[in-house]
This record gives structure tokens, sequence and C-alpha cells, in this order.
């Protein structure tokens, strides 16, 4: 039941808001807690232990760290000044154990499930393991749903409370609706407690604004994942699958339409997911703010997937940054290897467990390292060629936000996400280079309009459809870009304009949906992250 | 303070560091201008910032950096 | 709170409106388009379209109806006048909004239905979902028929003329297995609790109107066993509905499972097909009273149709 299907936004959704409008004000997140778990039992079955085991660990946790915490206030009032700090190490030593063993129990299920079989099979390729005692096999593992976007944000709730940037929530509960809050639970975004927790227990009563405004937000997102997503996926699924038979033009368009599938499914997946959280009155981070925007490869990771960005700079990059390696090398960097050097190396040594990470999350393959390791060097090249570039743009005049230099950044930039996709897609790393090469290997730029497109599953009327929606999303995405969507909105749209807007939205996802004969729904790829 | 707005000069010259009070959340300053100004302050003041102080609160403006500064310098 | 139901109900009742009024835009375009709406949706378009009162039974169910019964051999041999309206993986939610489709336009005399379709169970949400989607599409056709924009850019796209709702396969993968495969057993398979919830909406229908419906199997070694048989069986003495077996017919009917299928069992070919359908033929013409439609006026493109498919099927068949 994911969330662009019928029995979502018109029954499961329906029902949950009737629910929690009939509950008094203060019951009504346990209306939410109960949809989300319900929503969860009914994907994943009896896999809700997991997430249930999650919470109440996750909860105690950060319960036991406050606990220390007051302790520790405690204790210092009580002592004289100098005793303080010792007072402060003994018992960052005792938060730092309860953390470390929160953090290991849940990432230890976490890596377990998902990258069991890829130990396992890495391990038997390079030596044979049949002198062991007992018999390690790959396992047929399932995975709960959004065990990787529950298990980010459970770290990093108790991460929050072990700095003490949060209380601990008080009651269990309200731990397990942070955790679970059903629009968020499939593909995040990946909250942070103080992002969601307020409007989340507040159980705002439902208001007219917020059920319009959110359900045009979840058709919104119907539209980007219905009539685009959908229909490229025909032809992605046909040159991925068969990436053989293909090189030149073809694969390069594979690449493109692969790259503006993923945009149009996730982001459109956001749409539908702060959309339901805004028909409750509850505001969900945005995870998205036109990538393709974007100047640089870095800035594309600040505006593509926010929150899981967000959540490795905090929880990875930060911690890294400032630990004690990293901090020895700066100060001998210093002295000995020039202030460029040392930045270069610094950032470096912070940003590779970032990166690898970020692979990793992706799933137990070579690919998604590879990917991961892609953008960790090209971000680390940017950095490296700055200085360069900058002297290079002052002798010639360029001013570097000139529209000219901004364009030819914008465009360089894609063919980087354009390609990491591309290996991002395909079916295992070997095929990915394969797929890359051939681009190179009989590139005829005739393929995009001797007919060869229209030989892959698509109509022309598909694509044309295809471009409009883009189109319009591009619209709606440069409006954005210059901050005219809030100022639009503040004008208080008079109640006909919105309706208007509602019925074009509605009826645009209703005939030029792929849905109905000749086409096949097709899964959330992020949920299977 | 004299110090720090030497420091954060060197950093980027082009941001009015007086006035801005939006370094992080304005995307003025980047991570990685972050992590160099942790190194330079902890050089410079003789203090050590850890993971916790890592929010954007602490380094949205000199000021907000002055006063990490002077209570770090105080434990 | 009052503000809200106030507006979503303008709101919604607006939406209905303009529903409808695409729904009827969308029924009309579809009749005047023939061939125009491809895949699953097409079986309806067609039916829609099809001649007011002319058509007698109607024969629905999965792939197993509309391989097993010949509409233009009937025809020949009969002149009964009949419509295969089965769709591949047919769901039973499917088959109820068939046939009210179906009786919207015509007044058939008897109503066929293949039985291996009570035995499809995709699971109850699944089922949910498809009692929810079957009666959207249903009721604003508009949701069926949406691809109808793509004739707009390509009107070359139509669909050739099908045989009443049958096309001629006449590929060959013969059937090695056991020819006994109605093994002696007393065993029930279990019918799934939508089929039974759906069957009773289209026995009520039938019944309202006064038209005969009839259970029947067409013979695939795949799909039969006893205890289907069995529990078809039981279903319809209880219900008071007349079942008919081919499947202990098949030396009666002569198939011959090295040439007869197309798919090792699974489904019949022409061949085989040809072989039910004159035995149902004369079956259907003994006990009901259905009509020799044969020459009289308004039929003419049946003799147009049955013509080409004779022509074509002597041709495959002199293969």
């Amino acid at each position: 039941m994911a969330y662009h299907t019928l029995l979502y936004g018109f029954v499961f959704l329906p029902l949950c808001l009737i629910a929690y409008q009939m509950v008094p004000q203060r019951h009504r997140w346990k209306v939410l807690l109960a949809f989300s778990w319900l929503f969860f039992f009914i994907i994943s079955r009896k896999l809700l232990i997991y997430l249930i085991g999650a919470t109440v660990i996750t909860h105690y946790t950060g319960v036991r760290l406050e606990l220390l915490h007051a302790h520790e206030e405690k204790e210092k009032e009580e002592a004289a000044g100098r005793k303080k700090k010792e007072i402060r190490l003994k018992y960052q030593k005792r938060s730092r154990q309860v953390l470390s063993l929160g953090i290991l129990m849940l990432l230890g299920v976490l890596i377990y499930l998902k990258y069991y079989n890829f130990f396992i099979h890495n391990i038997e390729s390079i030596i044979d393991l049949s002198f062991l005692p007992f018999a390690l096999h790959e396992k047929n593992l399932l995975l709960p749903v959004g065990i990787s976007f529950y298990t980010l944000q459970a770290v990093g709730y108790m991460a929050d409370v072990y700095w003490g940037k949060i209380r601990a929530e008080e009651s269990l509960g309200r731990t397990a609706l942070f955790l679970s809050f059903f629009p968020q639970i499939m593909e995040g975004p990946i909250c942070r407690y103080t992002d969601t927790a307020d409007t989340l227990y507040a159980g705002r009563a439902l208001t007219w604004e917020n059920l319009s405004e959110g359900y045009i937000r979840i058709f919104w997102g119907f539209f980007k994942k219905l009539i685009i997503a959908d229909r490229l996926s025909v032809i992605v699924g046909e040159i991925f699958g068969n990436y053989m038979e293909y090189k030149g033009a073809v694969v390069a368009v594979g690449a493109v339409a692969y790259t503006v599938q993923l945009y149009m499914e996730f982001s459109g997946c956001m749409d539908m997911v702060i959309g339901s959280g805004q028909v409750f009155g509850i505001r969900l981070p945005e995870n998205f703010r036109q990538p393709f925007c974007a100047r640089s490869a870095a800035e594309f990771w600040r505006r593509w997937h926010i929150s899981l960005g967000v959540w490795f700079k905090t929880y990875i990059f930060y911690p890294v940054s400032v630990s004690g390696i990293v901090k020895k090398w700066n100060s001998f960097g210093r002295k000995h290897a020039g202030k460029y050097l040392t930045r270069l190396v610094t950032s470096a040594l912070a940003l590779f467990p970032v990166w690898l990470c970020n692979g990793l999350w992706h799933g137990a393959r070579w690919s998604y390292i590879f990917y991961g390791m892609y953008y960790f060097t090209l971000i680390l090249a940017g950095m490296a060629v700055e200085p360069v570039r900058d002297r290079i743009l002052a002798l010639l005049h360029i001013h570097p936000d000139s529209f000219g230099w901004r364009t030819v950044q914008i465009a360089k930039t894609w063919l980087i996400i354009f390609t990491g996709e591309l290996f991002f897609r395909a079916d295992g790393l070997r095929a990915g280079l394969h797929m890359f090469r051939s681009i190179f290997d009989g590139f005829e730029i005739r393929q995009l309009w001797d007919g060869t497109l229209f030989g892959l599953g698509l109509e022309r009327a598909d694509f044309a459809v295809v471009a409009a929606g883009c189109i319009v999303v591009a619209v709606i995405g440069s409006l954005n870009e210059r901050g005219l969507i809030p100022r639009i909105h503040s004008l208080r749209l008079s109640e006909p304009v919105k309706w208007c807007t509602f019925y074009a939205l509605i009826f645009a996802v209703l005939i030029f949906a792929a849905y109905g004969d000749g086409y096949q729904a097709v899964d959330l790829i992020y949920a299977g992250f | 303070m004299e110090k720090l707005l030497a420091i954060l000069n060197e950093i980027d010259d082009s941001i009015d560091y007086v006035n801005e009070k939006k370094l992080i959340d304005g995307q003025l300053l980047d991570s990685f201008g972050v992590i160099t100004l942790v190194s330079e302050l902890e050089d410079a003041f003789d203090i050590s910032i850890e993971a916790s102080e890592m929010i954007p609160a602490n380094f949205n403006s000199a000021e907000a950096i002055w006063n990490m500064v002077q209570r770090l310098q105080e434990n | 709170m009052r503000k809200i139901l106030k507006r979503g109900l303008l709101f919604l009742l607006i939406l209905i409106l303009l529903l409808a009024g695409c729904s009827a835009w969308a029924k009309k375009a579809v009749v005047s388009k023939r061939g125009s709406i491809k895949g699953r949706s097409r079986v309806f378009a067609d039916i829609a379209a099809e001649k007011e009162n002319t058509l007698d039974v109607l024969v629905m169910g999965d792939s197993e109806s509309f391989t097993s019964i010949s509409p233009m051999q009937l025809w020949r041999q009969h002149g009964i006048a009949a419509y295969d309206c089965g769709q591949s993986g047919q769901k039973i939610q499917e088959t109820y909004y068939m046939l009210k489709t179906a009786l919207k336009t015509q007044e058939p005399r008897l109503v066929l239905l293949e039985a291996n379709l009570m035995f499809r169970n995709p699971g109850r949400l699944e089922n949910l979902q498809s009692a929810i989607s079957e009666a959207m599409l249903y009721h604003f056709p508009i949701f069926r028929y949406h691809n109808i924009w793509k004739t707009m850019f390509d009107s070359s796209a139509t669909l050739p003329d099908e045989y009443k709702g049958f096309t001629i396969r006449n590929s060959v993968k013969s059937y090695d297995g056991d020819e006994n495969y109605m093994k002696e057993t007393s065993e029930l398979k279990k019918i799934p609790e939508f089929v039974d919830i759906y069957l009773k909406k289209i026995i009520e229908i039938c019944q309202g109107k006064d038209i005969p419906l009839m259970l029947y199997s067409a013979p695939s070694p795949v799909n039969y066993n006893t205890a289907k048989h069995n529990a078809i069986q039981d279903y319809a003495d209880k219900h008071n509905l007349p079942y008919l077996d081919l499947n202990y017919k098949t030396k009666e009917l002569k198939i011959n499972w090295k040439e007869d299928s197309y798919d090792k069992g699974d489904h019949l070919n022409v061949f085989g097909a040809e072989k039910v359908t004159a035995y149902m033929g004369e079956y259907l013409a003994e006990k009901y009273d259905l009509p020799d439609h044969r020459g009289e006026a308004g039929y003419e493109e049946w003799d147009r149709l049955a013509e080409m498919y004779r022509q074509e099927f002597l041709a495959v068949k002199g293969k």
C-alpha cells in the first residue's frame, strides 16, 4: 500500500483523518501511532517486531542518557569547582557507553539484515570457508519496510540526547510515533526530533486550508510520479535491462531518463509524504530543493535527498572532523604542509566516511560503493581545483556569478549527475562500466530522432507527455528557486483559483497518468533502500 | 573578538561578519568552512570544540561564535 | 469542522459532476472510435459498441473462456449470436462489471460463465483494491478509457477487428502429460470469499432479468482437477445453476492434446476451440431457447465476419 495507490489516498488516509478528528486533542497522536503501526503491518506484517524493538531500544537509551545528564548536573552542583571536570569526564564516559550500546544494537540489526549476504558472498569469493566447523550460507532475510530510514532517525535522536541538544522523550508511545509516523516510514524524510516532534504530538484540529493544500501537494506528487516517472520507467527498464544491445546515444538517453525518473519519483513521493503530513497540520522537512539548479556536485547533494545529507553531515562529517585524528593532522599539517593541503586532507578525512556510508546505505552492492566514491572523488577534486579555477576566471575577467559561467557550471553538474545515476541504476558495477564505455562506442546523435527511441516501448504521444510534464515541473521549480511560491501563497489565493488548480491537477493525473492498459504499476524506488 | 574577525576574514573575506546573522542558515559558510574555522578557533583560543557544539546556532553569526568560544574557555 | 464538511462536499460534488461529464464524453468517443482502446479495457469498449439488442449469449470468464468458444462457429452452425467478453486473468470484480456494462445495451438469453476464475485469489487487500477500482472504472469510464487522448495524436493506431471477442490462435504446443488428469477425489478446492460475494451479485442480476446463467469448464489439464470440479459442482448445486465440465468429455469432443493446445495444455488453440464450440453449439441449441438470426436484417455484419473467419481458419488449417 504505497503512497501512490488508491487504497492509500482514498481509503487509508481519509479513515485516519476521520479517526483523528473524532478523538479529543490530547489523544490524537495515539490515533496517528495506531495507524502508523497498521500501515507498517499491512506492508511488512510480522516484521513490525523490528520496528517495535528499535523503538524500545531508542526510547530507553534516550531515557537513560537523560538520567545521566540529570545526575551529572546534580553532582556538579554539590561539588566544588575543581572537581567539576572530573565529574564531567566520568559522566561523559558513562553516557558514551550507553549511547554506543544503543547505536550498536540498532545498526547491528540493520547491518545484519541488509549486508549479511553481501558480506558472506564476498568473503567466500576470497577464501574458502569450508574449514569452518559450521556452514555459512547466504540467507533469505526479509527487510522490514523503511528500516534504513527509521534506523538513521533513531540514531540521530539518541545522539541528540547524548549531546544535550534535546531532552529525551518521556513517553514510549511518543517516541514510537516519532520513529514510525506512516507518511515518512517508507522513504523518509529522515527527520530530526526537533523537526517534527512539536506538530506530531500537538493534535491540531483539521482545517480546510491544511486539508486542501495537503491534498494538492499529494496530487502534485501523483503528477510527477504517475505521469512522468512511470512512463520513463518503461524505457529505463528496457535500456538497463538489455544493456548489451544498446550503445551510443541510446545509453546516454537511458542515463538521463533514469535520472529524471528517479527525481520525479523520489521528489514526487516526498510531495505525497509532505502533503500527507500537512493534512494533519504536521510539518515535515523538505527533501529536495531544485537539485538541477546546482552548480557543483557538492551543491547538488545539498539540494538532493537533503535529509540524508544533513544526517551524514551532523552525525558523521562533523563528529569526524572534530575527532582526535583529524585534529592532530590539522595541527601537524598547518606547521608542515601549508594551508591548502591541510584543508584538503582534513576535508578528505571527514568526507571519506560520509561517502562510504552514503554508498553503503543504498544497499550492499559494489556499484553503490562505487557511487559513493565517485562523489567523494568529484567533490574533493572540486575543492582541489577551486583556487586555480578562481585565478583563471579572474584572469579572463569572467564574473563567477555571470549567466554564462553559471550555465557552464550547471551543465557540468548535469553531466556528473547523469553519469553517477548511470552507475547507480546499472545492474552491478561491471554492467555500469560496460554501459559507460558503450556510450562512446558508436555515438550517433542521429539516434535521437531517427526513430530508434520509439522502439523502446514508448509511443510518440508518451514522449510528448513526458516533455510537457517536465516543462511544468521546471516552471514550478524555477518559481520555487526564485522564492516566488511562498509569495504567491502569501497573496492568499482566492478559493476559486485554488479549486481550479486542484481540479486541473486531478484531471491531468486522471487522463495522462501511466495507468491502466499498456502500463505496469511501478513500485517506489527508494522504498527498496 | 578582533582575533575572531581576523580568522573569519581569512576564511572568506567577502562576508560582512559584523552584521550577518545567518552564516549557516543562509549557506554563506559551508561545512568545509566550518571545519576550517573550528580548527583555527581551537588553536587560537586554546579550546576544544566537540561534536555537540556543531549546531547552526553556534555558528550563525560572529557574535554566536564568540559566545561559544567564551563559554568553552570557562570550562 | 462545519467549514470542512461544507466545502469538502461542495468540492466533491463538482468533481463528480466533472467526472460524469468527461465519462459521458469518453463513452461516446469510444463507441464512435472502435479499436482505439487497447488491452483489457478493449473488451469493455467493444461490448459497449456492439449494436443494441443483438447478442443472445454472453461468454464470460478468464482466458479459458475466449480460447474455448468461437462465436463465429456458433453463428455458422446455429445462427446463435454470441460474444466472448472474457479477459486474460479476469477478476470476478471485472466479470461483474463486464456483465453490467453488457446489460446496458443487450438483452441476452443466456450468460455462460467459464468457471476457472472462481479460484482466483490475489489476497484480501488486492481484492479490496479491485473492488474499489473496478467500481470507479464502471461508474466513471473516463478512468478506464483515459488513454483515448492518444488516438488524437496518432489516429492510425486503431486495432484490427476481432471475431466477436475471439481471435484465431493457430500455433501448436502439445500437452504431453497424463490425459486422465481428472483423478478421483472427494476434495473440494476452496472458493475465495470475494468470488462468492460477486458471484452472488451476478446471480441476482441474472435472476432479476430472467436470464439463465450457466457454468462451464473448458478442457485444460493445466487448470483443472477434480477438487476444482467438485467445488464448482457443489456451488452450482447450492445455487441451482447448471454446470457442464468439459474436462470429463475430452474423449467425446475428440480433443487431441498433441494438436489442440497452443501452450502445453493451458489453453486451447483454434482447433481445440472449434471442437468445444461444435459440442457447445449442439448443447445450447437443445437446452436453451436461442433463435437463429442468420439472414435476419441487422445481422449483415455477422455474415461478413463469419466469412472472413472461415477464410482465415481454412488458411491456417491448410498449413
